[in-house]
Order: C-alpha cells, then structure tokens, then sequence
C-alpha cells in the first residue's frame, strides 16, 4: 500500500511538472486576426479556440516532441513541431488561404458552365428545359446566350461569326460526329442529345482548353450524369409522340434508357405548313447510360444512342413551282461511348473513352440516289497530375479516325460515282493550370496534331487567365488557335485540303453576386485558310481563304430582385467579313447578324402551382446573295430583322404529374430568314427570287409528363 | 509479484477509467455548449473542441456527430452562401468519418440527410431536385436503420412539409411522420449512451403546429 501511495504521488507529480502553458496569435496572410480557429495538439484533448482577437492560450499535459495542429475553414492546416517541456511556449501562426473553387478566381473568359452544383453557372441545368422557345433543345437554349448569332431555319449553334460546323459537341470528353438531328431544307434541327442525360454543360464561345480539337469556335461539352439515385419511370404523352423512360439503380451501378417515338403528321394536319410534304418526319429514338463503380474509386460510363428518322417532300422550282422534285431522306445514327476514370494516388489519376459514331444518310431525289456513310472513331487517354494543391498538369494522347464515302448516281453517265476519304488525325496536347492565389490563375497548354491525310501537323497555343481583384468581380484573358479539318463536302473532293485555322483572343469581365450576374465580353478572331475556290469554280478547292470576327458581347441575369421571377438578358454586336467558298471578295456571310439580343424571363406561380416562361429574341438582317446584282455588290442585300417571342406553362397538378404547353412566336411576326433565287433568268431577263420562311409560323406542344417512383415528389421537371 | 501485479492491473484500469470518464465529461460539457449556442463563434468554439476530442479519441463516433451538427447549425445562421456550402463540405466530411466507425449508426445517416436539406437552401431553384430527393432518401434510410429515431423521423416531417407547401396540398403525410416522431420524444426511454443525440424535439413541434 505504501509501495502505492508513493507511485500515485509519483505520477501526480510527473503530471504536475509536465504541463506546458501555449500562448499566441492567429493571422491571415494580410495580419488580420482569425477568431475560431481551433488549435490542437495532435491525438490529445489539449487545445482551444482563437478568440475575438485572433489570440489564445492553453496547456498541455502532453510532453516531449509534439505537433500543433491550426485550422479553420477556407484557410490550409497549419502544423508545427513543438518541444513541450514544461516551460512557455509562444507563437504566431500565420494561416494560408485554401485555393477555393467556389469562391476564388476562376476563367471566364469564353466560357459558360451550366451545372447544378456551383452557384457561380451561367446556366442551370434546368434552364436548358425551361427557357421558353428552346422546346428542350441544348441548342435551343444556349442560343439564348451572348455570342450566338440567331440562324433560325438550321437550329445549330452559330458562334461569333463562325459558321454552325465549326461549333463541335464532347460528351464526356468524347467526340461526337454530327451531333445535330436531320432536318429537311430550312427547317431547324434539334440536337440529338436530350438535355435529361446530362448534369452539366460547358458551353465555351473561345480559347477552349487545349484538350478540346478539331472545332474553329466553339466546344460544347456535355458531361452525363453520375449513378442514378432512385429507380423511376417516366411516360410522356406528346402532342407530336410519346416517350417512355426508366431508371433502375443498384448499390454500385445505375441503367437508364429512354425511347422516344415522334410523328408530326398528326400535327402538320392541323397547322398549314410552308413545307408540301409528302411523308412528314417520323423518328424513333432512344439513348441508354450505364454506369458503375469499380473498385475502390474506379468509374465507368457508358453513353450510347440511336435514332432512326425519315421523312419526304417536294421541292417547287422557283420560276415554275409546278415542276417539282421529290426528295426522300432516311438517316440512320448510331452513338456510343465508353470511358473509365481511375484514381491511382491522391495526387494521380487517368482517364480513358472510345467513342464511335455512325451515320448514314440516304436520299433521293426524284428517284435518283445519293448515299453517304461516315464512320468515327475517337480514341483517348488522359492523366491529371496535382503537382499541389496551386498546380495541376493535364496531359492526353488522342486519336481520330474518320471514313467517310458518298456515292451518286450520275444519269448522264448512267454510272454510280463515289467519293471517299479516310482521315486519321493524332493529337497531343498538355496544359497546367496553376493557381497563385484566390486572386490570380493562369492556364497554359498547348496541343499537337498530325492529320494523316493530308499530311499536315500544327501546334497550337492555348492561354487563359483571370485576375480577381475584389471580393466579386474579376478580369479573364484568353487567347489561342484552333484548327478544324473542312467540311466532308470538300474534303471528299480536294483530299489534299489542309484543314482551315482560326485565332481567339477574348477580354472578359464578370461580377457574380448570390443571385445576379454581369459579363461583359470583347474579342477578336482571325480565320486563316478557309476553303475558296480557285475563280470561283467549285471544282478548284484551295486554302487561301481568309475573314475576321470581333465583337462585344453583354449579359445580365437576375434572379434575386424579384421573388419567384428569374430573368436574363444577352446582346452580342458582331462584325465580320470573310473571303472564302465562291465568295469574289470580303463579304459579310449570309449566317451573320450584326445585332443579337434576347430576353429571358421565368415566373413561377406558386398559387397556381405553375412555372410561366417568355423568350424574345431579336437579330437583325442577314446578309443574302442577289445574282440580279453586279458581283461587286455580293452580299450586300439584307433580310428585314427576326423576331420571335415564345412561351412556355407547366402545370403541376400533383407532385408527379406536369402537364406542359409551350408556343414559339405567339406574335406571329413573319420571319425570312433569305432569299433563294431561280438557277434561270426569267422572259424579263431576271433571277426570280423566293423568300425563305419559317416551315410554320409556330410551332405548338402539349405534353403530359408523369414520373412513377417510390418517392413521390420526383417529377420530370428537370427534364422539360 | 502479487503486488507488482495487482499494482500494474490498478494502473490500467485508473487510466482506462481516467479516459473514459474524461471522454464522458469533456463531451457532456461541450454538447452542452453546442446545444445551448446561438451564434456562429459559439457554434465554432464548441465545433473545435469536438475536433479536438475526435482528434484523441479515434474510435469514437460521437465527437463526429456533434461536430458534423454544429457544423450544420453554422450553415443554417450563416447568410453567405459560399461560407454555407463551406460548412456543408465539413459536415459531410464528418458523415463519412463518423460512418466509417459506426456504420450501422441511424443518427449520422439523419445528420447526412439533414446536410443535403441545408444544401437545397442556398439556391433551391436549381437544387431543389436533387438535393430535396436526396434528402427524403436519406432520411428514409436513417428511419429503416432505426424506426425509432425521432430526429430522422422529425427531419423527415419537415420536408414532407415543405413539399406540401410547395404543392399547397394539406400536410397530412407530414403530421402523419411528425406524430410519430413526437411519441417517441414524449415516451423516450433514457438513452443507454448518455451522449446519445437528444434534440429535435422543438423542430418537430414547429411542424405539429401546422397540424392542427
């Protein structure tokens, strides 16, 4: 007992002489103080919080060699060895911001996200289905978007005097070859790709990343969405069709798929169209996504889609329109892509896809077949490095291949003709993005391409940085060049052709607060061997074209002022001019508006349990070819301006059940997109000429969505 | 050698007792901190220290738990989204660490839930689907763990509600889940583990009185 008694005193004085009084100041960078963070030593209870002041003090029973441990939140850990002894310890600690994706710098120039996570987005997801007059089109709504040029009879995304090709779709990273649905002459078309399979957009209008090639403007890239939550089935019931669509998920893995059936004729029965169809078009559609987890952060997706679609009509001559042609069309696609991401170690992982694209597209014109096949293939690997939490390297292989054949019957010849081509293109690009701070990133990269058909290699710059002086508001910078191989039309004849070049150099600025947004956006971009033709000859394919763009480029959104209302605004000033195609000097392309502006606007009525949505656009005229003019005056007529207000009702009668309706230009306004001329001259001794309408003046849809799930307050609004 | 060992078996267990009781004792005095906190620093003062325990005691989940829920109650009295979603990243963290050593632990799949309700907030227009299915998922999953856990029971009720409204329907499903979580409030059995969670009781009287 008494052996006890001595130990116990013992160890109460071993206790006694072993405490370490710790005192000091917690800063940041700038010497301000920071109360609340926690100061610790590490594995023990010893510790305390930094109070008003930035100061503290506590003591430590702990003893020898120790490590302090500072945190606080948006600021790095901060640790220390320290030799506790018993006698007094003080320090200053001074904490280093953590680099913060949600808060910090971030490059704007060029680019809109769309996304459900960051608040910073442009564009919500959401958007995508709500903004009236995009008819849930990706397309669709981004022309909503500064830096677009409304082309109303293609659909496509025209961006910055760049024609609808030189914009190119990724999903996941992966190319896709003719992202765009068939559509008959001068009627819009709808991408192929519904915005419900994607969790966020990346829409960028140049100085893209140096991952993304073969695109002269513009990258979209959408990325599809990650293993599903819960299983659900979705039926709709359109006024032009019906859907169904179904999820099931397990612990691991998820499978979603959906089939689309849309036939028009019903519809085109009941509004007079511009458009003498014989057989309106009637699609089957559908896309799948597979996803599973493997391993421990393994990650495999798989995207894949079909469509199948045709359709026919007459074609009216224009000094006769009782000759007419009859033009048949069946399009076949095919989609799929696989990719896998695997982390290897905190600081590296590698990412692989294949994507194959296949299209077939067959025609027929009063009998007479024209057959086009293109085969993709698009193969890549990819490795992320974070050299630290301020630097990060990228670096990818890639390999595209492309064949493609066209063949026609010539009846003059009375034999099949073919053209072909097969294009192997090889890539190599890598690119750092370093952050010096909150304040300032800086993105550099580079990327290498070697075309296998024509031989030609290039190597093209890509920089990108913003600087954020203050708490909101910041500055990006981005420059670059692009290269993108000439269209199958021409390729397929001039093999030889390099591919056309373009150059970016864009100067942003942008405030984000909670819930508004301001950008203001300038550039100016350099075409460089364009297609032209030689004297104007079409069969004569050379690469001395040439033209710019530069422009000014406005946005304003706010969904904060109002309650329940969020609305934007966009207007883009473009000037362009290019010397290319059968063009005989600089002209104004028929695709470009000097002037685009639209006006978003969403209410949502909680009374009525409704969601009501407005689209204005405006454009102002385009350019269009007269041949009853001197060739000196090219291009210099201009169609009277576009304008198109659309809106859009969902009702929701109960949580799983939304009944949608939706019109484009309620006012009616008579839209002419050009002017096409006859290939003869009339008695009078000249071209006829007929306007270009939209197929319809509007286009309505009704639609019955209903979601069956276990959880009863899921519905497809998201998906509209 | 008896007393070598009887001497050496005292130590052990005075230590192990030492800890436990020094465990039980900073915890209590500090989840009284964290359920008495009004303010954001007092939240953060309380938050630290169970950092802090958590940092010693590495098979305890509770320190997790209550650092994870005032890291959620900063969320909820901060007004700057960013910062909102930054303590929401916290929590999370604290959900998974907390999960990782209980895992079959209804209460921490509750706080999960309760993370993605606070998520909807910063900017339910575009979050609101996601993160409210989330949500009601995850509670739903807390309530299969265990039927008898008021709080998954009473966060449930809240965004049974919150549906209701949206969809001005009567909030009977949510009185429903609300009334149950209140029998068990009202009859709870004193808690074998005397730092089982204890709140909630309020929050769910918020929703009863919608039901009347």
């Amino acid at each position: 007992m008494k052996l006890l008694t001595l130990c116990l005193l013992l160890l109460v004085n071993l206790i006694a002489i072993s405490q370490t009084k710790i005192s000091g100041i917690v800063k940041d960078e700038r010497g301000e103080p920071i109360p609340g963070a926690n100061i610790l030593m590490k594995d023990s209870y010893d510790g305390t919080s930094s109070g008003a002041n930035g100061t503290f003090t506590f003591v430590t029973e702990e003893t020898g060699v120790q490590t302090l441990i500072v945190t606080f939140v948006g600021y790095k850990p901060y640790s220390q060895s320290l030799e506790l002894s018993g006698k007094e310890i003080e320090i200053k600690i001074s904490l280093k911001e953590e680099i913060n994706q949600l808060d910090g710098v971030v490059i704007s120039a060029g680019s809109f996200t769309a996304g459900d996570e960051n608040r910073r987005t442009i564009l919500k997801a959401i958007d995508i289905a709500t903004t009236a007059g995009a008819t849930a089109d990706i397309a669709g709504a981004l022309n909503t978007l500064p830096g677009t040029q409304k082309v109303g009879e293609t659909g496509r995304l025209f961006v910055r005097g760049g024609d609808g090709s030189e914009t190119r779709t990724f999903i996941d990273g992966m190319s896709v070859l003719d992202a765009y649905g068939p559509s008959a002459p001068n009627t819009p078309s709808r991408g192929r790709f519904l915005p419900f399979m994607f969790m966020g957009t990346s829409f960028s209008t140049g100085g893209y990343s140096a991952e993304y090639g073969q695109a002269l403007s513009s990258a979209l890239v959408l990325n599809s969405k990650d293993i599903a939550e819960m299983n659900q089935t979705d039926i709709g019931i359109l006024s032009v069709g019906a859907d169904v669509a179904h999820t099931q998920v397990w612990d691991r893995a998820s499978v979603s798929g959906k089939v689309q059936y849309t036939n028009i004729r019903p519809y085109f029965g009941l509004i007079n169209q511009e458009i003498d169809w014989k057989t309106p078009p009637i699609s089957l559609e559908g896309s799948g996504a597979y996803r599973q987890k493997i391993g421990k952060d393994g990650f495999f997706k798989f995207f894949g889609n079909f469509n199948q679609s045709s359709f026919s009509l007459f074609n009216h001559d224009i000094l006769d329109p009782t000759i007419k042609k009859q033009l048949d069309q069946t399009n076949t696609y095919r989609y799929g892509n696989g990719t896998y991401q695997q982390s290897l170690t905190a600081k590296w992982s590698v990412q692989g896809g294949l994507s194959y694209s296949y299209i077939k597209n067959d025609s027929k014109i009063d009998g007479s077949p024209i057959n086009e096949i293109e085969k993709g293939i698009h193969a890549k690997v990819v490795v992320e490095h974070s050299v630290s939490d301020q630097l990060e390297v990228r670096a990818g292989t890639e390999l595209y291949s492309r064949d493609y054949e066209a063949t026609r019957y010539n009846s003059f010849s009375d034999n099949v003709e073919s053209f072909s081509f097969s294009e192997p293109i090889s890539a190599t690009f890598i690119e750092g993005e370093y952050y010096a701070s909150n304040h300032f990133v800086v993105k550099a990269g580079g990327r290498l391409e070697t075309n296998g058909l024509n031989d030609y290699t290039s190597v093209d710059p890509r920089l990108s940085l913003a600087y954020k002086p203050g708490k909101q508001g910041q500055f990006s910078f981005a420059y670059g060049t692009f290269r993108q191989s000439a269209q199958n039309q021409y390729l397929r004849l001039a093999n030889q052709i390099n591919p056309e070049k373009a150059e970016h150099v864009i100067l942003n600025y942008q405030i984000v607060t909670n819930r508004k947004t301001f950008r203001v956006e300038t550039y100016y971009k350099r075409y460089d061997q364009l297609i032209k033709f030689q004297n104007i000859n079409p069969s004569f394919i050379t690469n001395t074209g040439s033209g710019y763009a530069r422009g000014v480029e406005l946005f304003w959104r706010d969904s904060e002022t109002i309650k329940n209302v969020d609305y934007w605004i966009s207007y883009s000033y473009l000037d362009t001019e290019r010397d290319y195609l059968n063009f005989p000097t600089a002209a104004i392309p028929s695709f470009a508006s000097a002037h685009n502006f639209s006006f978003v606007y969403k209410h949502f009525i909680t009374s009525l349990k409704a969601q009501l949505g407005f689209t204005y656009s405006y454009a102002s005229g385009r350019t269009y070819y007269n041949p009853n003019k001197p060739s000196d005056e090219f291009n210099s007529d201009k169609t009277p301006s576009y304008q198109d207000l659309s809106a859009n009702v969902a009702y929701l009668p109960k949580n799983n059940l939304i009944i949608y309706l939706s019109c484009t230009n309620l006012l009616g306004h008579d839209n002419i997109f050009g002017y096409r001329y006859s290939t003869t001259q009339n008695n009078q001794g000249e071209y006829v000429s007929k306007a270009t309408h939209q197929a319809a003046p509007r286009f309505l849809f009704l639609g019955v969505f209903i979601t069956i799930s276990k959880n009863k307050s899921v519905n497809q609004l998201p998906n509209l | 050698m008896k007393t070598i060992n009887i001497f050496l078996l005292m130590i052990i267990s005075i230590t192990s007792w030492g800890n436990d009781e020094k465990y039980f004792a900073q915890m209590s005095k500090q989840v009284h901190a964290v359920y008495t906190a009004k303010t954001i620093d007092e939240y953060q003062v309380a938050v630290n220290a169970f950092d802090r325990i958590a940092s010693a005691e590495k098979s305890r989940w509770e320190p997790y738990y209550y650092s994870v829920f005032g890291n959620i109650m900063m969320a909820i009295n901060e007004k700057d989204v960013t910062k909102k979603d930054s303590y929401l990243d916290l929590a999370l963290a604290g959900v998974e660490k907390g999960k990782a050593l209980a895992p079959d632990e209804s209460e921490l799949v509750a706080l999960e839930g309760f993370v993605y309700m606070i998520r909807v907030t910063v900017d339910p227009a575009t979050r609101g689907q996601k993160y409210s299915g989330l949500a009601m998922q995850t509670f739903g999953k807390a309530v299969s763990m265990n039927k008898y856990n008021p709080r998954a029971l009473a966060l449930l009720a809240q965004m049974q509600l919150g549906t209701a409204r949206f969809f001005n329907q009567s909030p009977t499903e949510a009185c429903e889940t609300a009334r149950k979580a209140a029998t068990i409030f009202e009859s709870a059995v004193e808690p074998q583990n005397p730092l089982a969670p204890r709140w909630g009781k309020e929050m769910n009287l918020e929703v009863m009185q919608q039901c009347k």
